[in-house]
C-alpha cells in the first residue's frame, strides 16, 4: 500500500505532478458541482474544446499557453452565455457547431506545423509529468481566483441552479451569473489544460461531481465530496500510472489513467447509493 | 499548373477517392442530422463520436475491421447512457458526460500502452480523408444506402416520434424500438464518417448542415434535401481548400460547414438575424419578444402544444433570446451587477 500510494512521490517530478492533480481535482470538483446541478456538461465539454485553438495559437506565436487558453476561454464563455442560457431547439446544435468549429480551427492551424501529430497529442492529452514550478504557481493563482469567486457567489449560484425564476424575480442578473459560472469553468479548463489536456478536463469537472451527487443530499456535502473524490482520483490515477509503467513496463498515459480511476469511483458511488439509502432512514438524510 | 490544386489532383487516384468519400459522407451526415436536431441529440452524437474511440483502438490492435470495433462500442455506449440516465440522481446530460469522458480516456489508455502512440491517434481523432481506401468507399456507400433507405422507409414514424411521442404510442407504434432504430442509424453514420473527419469532428458534419438547412426551409423534406446537399457541398469545398493550402482536410470540411451556418444565421430570409430584426422593428417595440411568450403562442385551441406551432415559436424565440442576451451581457450591463466588484 505504502509502495503503491506514497513511494512514487519521493521523486521530484512526481511530487509536482501530485500537487498539480490534487489542486486541479479539488478545484474541478468544486466547479463541477454547479455544472452537474445546472446540467451544463455539454457547455463544459464545449469550453474544453474551444480553448484548444487558443493553445495552438499561443504555441505558434511562442507565447504562454495559459494566456492563449485564457483568451479563448473568456471569448467562448461570452459566446456560450448568449447561446446556452436557455437550452431549447437549436441551442445545443449551436453549441455543437461552435465547439467543433473552434476545435477545427485549432486542428487546421496546427496541421501547418511540421510536428503536427506530436503537438496535437500533447495539447489534447497534456503532460502532467512535465509540470514545473511556474505551472504550479499558475494553477495555484487560478485556483485562488476560482475559490474566492465561488465562495462569494455561492448563494446566488445555488439559487440560480434550483430556482431560476425566483432568482430573476429577486433582481439577480441571471445572465451575469451564467457568465460568471461559464468564466469559472473556463478558468478551470485553462488551469488544467497543460496537465491533462483539453479533452480530458471535462472528466475532472463532471465525473467527481456526478459521483458526489449520488451520495450527497446537501450542496455543501456534495461540494466537499466532489473535491475529495477529484483529489483522490488524481492521486490514485497518478500512482497507478506510475506503478504499472515502472513495474510492468506498460506505459499508461497519466491523464487518461486519472480519468479511468475517476469513472471507477463514480461506478462505486453508483453501486453504493442504493445501499446508503437503505441504511439511512429518510429523516436523517 | 492551374490555380486550383483540386483540378490538378483530379488525375490522382487518391484525390478522386477522397472527393467521392467527402461527398458521400457529407450527404449522409446531412440527411441524418435533421433527425438529430429534431430529437435534440447533438450532445449524444458528440458522445457517440468520442465513445467509439476505444472501439477503434481495440479493433486496430486486434486487426479486425475498425467499423466493427467502433460500432460495437457505440452500441455499448447507447446502453450505458440509457442505464445511467435512468437512475434517479443522474440526469441525462451528466450520464452522457461521464460516459463520454470515461470511454475516451479508455481509448487513450489503450493507445498509450502501445508504441507509435501519436501517429495513429491523430488519424482517428481528426480524420485522414486523403488516405481512404476503396474498401472505405464501399463501406460508406453501403452504410449510406442502408441508412438513407431506413430513414426514407420510417420517415413518417420518426418525424411523428420527434414531435409527439404520446401520439405515436397511441397509434400503436413501438416507440422504444423506433428510438433505438434512430440511435443506431446515428451511430452508423458517426462510425462511417470517422475515416473522413475523425471521431471528434463527426458531430459537426451531422449538426451544422442540418442547422443551416433549417434556417432556409419550412418543410421537413426540403430541410433534409438541402441539408444533404449542404453536407456534400461542405465536404467538396473543404477538401478543395485543404488541398489548395495543405491544411488538415477533416477540420477544413468542418470549418466550411460551420461558416455556412454562421452566414445563414445572419442572412437567411425568414429566420436569419437580419430578417428577424426587421420583422421585430416593423411590429414596433411593444411586440419585442421576451422569454416567456412561448406557451401562449404555441397552444392550439384544445390547450395542447401544437408541435408545428411550437417548433416555429421556438425558432423565433431562440434568435430573439440570443440577441437580447447578447445585449444584456454587454460591458455596461456587467458593471451594474455585483460580480465584477467581487473579482
Amino acid at each position: 500500500m505504502h509502495d503503491w500510494l506514497v513511494q512514487p512521490f519521493t521523486i521530484p517530478y512526481m511530487q509536482r505532478a501530485l500537487v498539480e492533480v490534487l489542486l486541479l481535482g479539488a478545484l474541478a470538483g468544486a466547479v463541477g458541482v454547479f455544472v452537474v446541478l445546472r446540467r451544463l456538461a455539454f457547455v463544459g465539454d464545449a469550453l474544453t474544446h474551444t480553448v484548444f485553438p487558443g493553445v495552438v495559437i499561443a504555441h505558434l506565436l511562442g507565447q504562454s499557453l495559459l494566456l492563449g487558453a485564457l483568451a479563448f476561454g473568456v471569448l467562448t464563455a461570452l459566446l456560450l452565455t448568449g447561446l446556452g442560457t436557455h437550452r431549447r431547439v437549436g441551442d445545443d446544435a449551436a453549441l455543437a457547431i461552435l465547439l467543433t468549429s473552434f476545435f477545427s480551427l485549432g486542428v487546421v492551424l496546427i496541421s501547418r506545423t511540421r510536428s503536427f501529430t506530436a503537438d496535437l497529442t500533447v495539447f489534447l492529452f497534456g503532460r502532467v509529468l512535465a509540470i514545473d514550478q511556474t505551472d504550479l504557481l499558475q494553477t495555484l493563482a487560478v485556483a485562488a481566483v476560482v475559490v474566492i469567486a465561488l465562495v462569494a457567489l455561492r448563494k446566488e449560484l445555488v439559487l440560480r441552479a434550483f430556482d431560476p425564476e425566483g432568482a430573476a424575480a429577486m433582481g439577480y442578473r441571471t445572465g451575469a451569473l451564467d457568465l460568471a459560472l461559464n468564466l469559472l469553468i473556463a478558468l478551470v479548463v485553462v488551469a488544467a489544460v497543460e496537465a491533462v489536456g483539453t479533452v480530458l478536463v471535462i472528466a475532472l469537472i463532471v465525473v467527481p461531481a456526478a459521483a458526489a451527487r449520488l451520495l450527497a443530499d446537501r450542496v455543501a456535502t456534495m461540494t466537499t465530496l466532489a473535491c475529495l473524490l477529484g483529489a483522490a482520483g488524481g492521486w490514485l490515477g497518478l500512482a497507478t500510472s506510475y506503478r504499472v509503467s515502472v513495474d510492468h513496463g506498460i506505459r499508461l498515459a497519466a491523464g487518461a489513467t486519472i480519468v479511468v480511476v475517476l469513472v471507477g469511483l463514480f461506478l462505486l458511488a453508483a453501486a453504493a447509493a442504493p445501499l446508503r439509502r437503505r441504511l439511512l432512514p429518510a429523516g436523517s438524510r | 499548373m492551374s490555380q486550383l490544386s483540386l483540378l490538378d489532383a483530379l488525375g490522382d487516384e487518391f484525390a478522386r477517392r477522397a472527393m467521392l468519400e467527402a461527398v458521400m459522407v457529407g450527404g449522409l451526415c446531412g440527411a441524418v442530422g435533421v433527425h438529430v436536431l429534431l430529437r435534440r441529440l447533438p450532445f449524444f452524437t458528440m458522445a457517440l463520436g468520442h465513445a467509439t474511440f476505444p472501439g477503434v483502438v481495440l479493433a486496430a490492435l486486434l486487426g479486425v475491421s475498425l467499423f466493427l470495433g467502433a460500432a460495437l462500442f457505440g452500441a455499448v455506449v447507447v446502453v450505458v447512457v440509457a442505464l445511467l440516465g435512468a437512475r434517479e440522481r443522474v440526469d441525462d446530460t451528466s450520464a452522457v458526460g461521464v460516459t463520454l469522458s470515461g470511454a475516451f480516456a479508455l481509448g487513450v489508455l489503450l493507445l498509450s500502452a502501445q508504441a507509435g502512440f501519436s501517429r495513429d491517434l491523430s488519424a482517428y481523432l481528426v480524420g485522414s480523408i486523403i488516405t481512404v481506401q476503396t474498401s472505405d468507399l464501399v463501406t460508406t456507400a453501403v452504410v449510406g444506402m442502408v441508412v438513407l433507405g431506413v430513414l426514407a422507409a420510417l420517415h413518417k414514424e420518426l418525424v411523428l416520434g420527434a414531435f409527439d411521442r404520446a401520439g405515436l404510442a397511441a397509434l400503436g407504434y413501438p416507440v422504444l424500438a423506433l428510438d433505438v432504430a434512430l440511435l443506431l442509424l446515428v451511430e452508423a453514420t458517426v462510425v462511417t464518417s470517422i475515416p473522413a473527419v475523425g471521431t471528434i469532428l463527426a458531430v459537426a458534419l451531422i449538426v451544422a448542415p442540418a442547422a443551416t438547412a433549417r434556417l432556409w426551409t419550412e418543410r421537413l423534406r426540403d430541410t433534409m434535401t438541402l441539408s444533404a446537399v449542404l453536407g456534400a457541398g461542405s465536404g467538396l469545398v473543404g477538401l478543395a481548400i485543404s488541398l489548395q493550402w495543405r491544411v488538415a482536410a477533416g477540420a477544413t470540411i468542418v470549418l466550411v460547414a460551420a461558416a455556412l451556418f454562421a452566414i445563414s444565421l445572419v442572412v437567411a430570409p425568414r429566420h436569419g438575424l437580419i430578417a428577424r430584426h426587421r420583422a421585430t422593428a416593423a411590429l414596433g417595440p411593444s411586440s419585442a419578444p421576451g422569454g416567456t411568450y412561448l406557451p401562449d403562442e404555441s397552444r392550439d385551441h384544445s390547450g395542447r402544444l401544437a408541435p408545428a406551432a411550437m417548433a416555429w415559436a421556438l425558432c423565433q424565440w431562440r434568435v430573439a433570446k440570443i440577441r437580447s442576451l447578447m445585449a444584456s451581457i454587454g460591458p455596461t450591463a456587467l458593471m451594474r451587477t455585483r460580480i465584477p466588484r467581487r473579482w
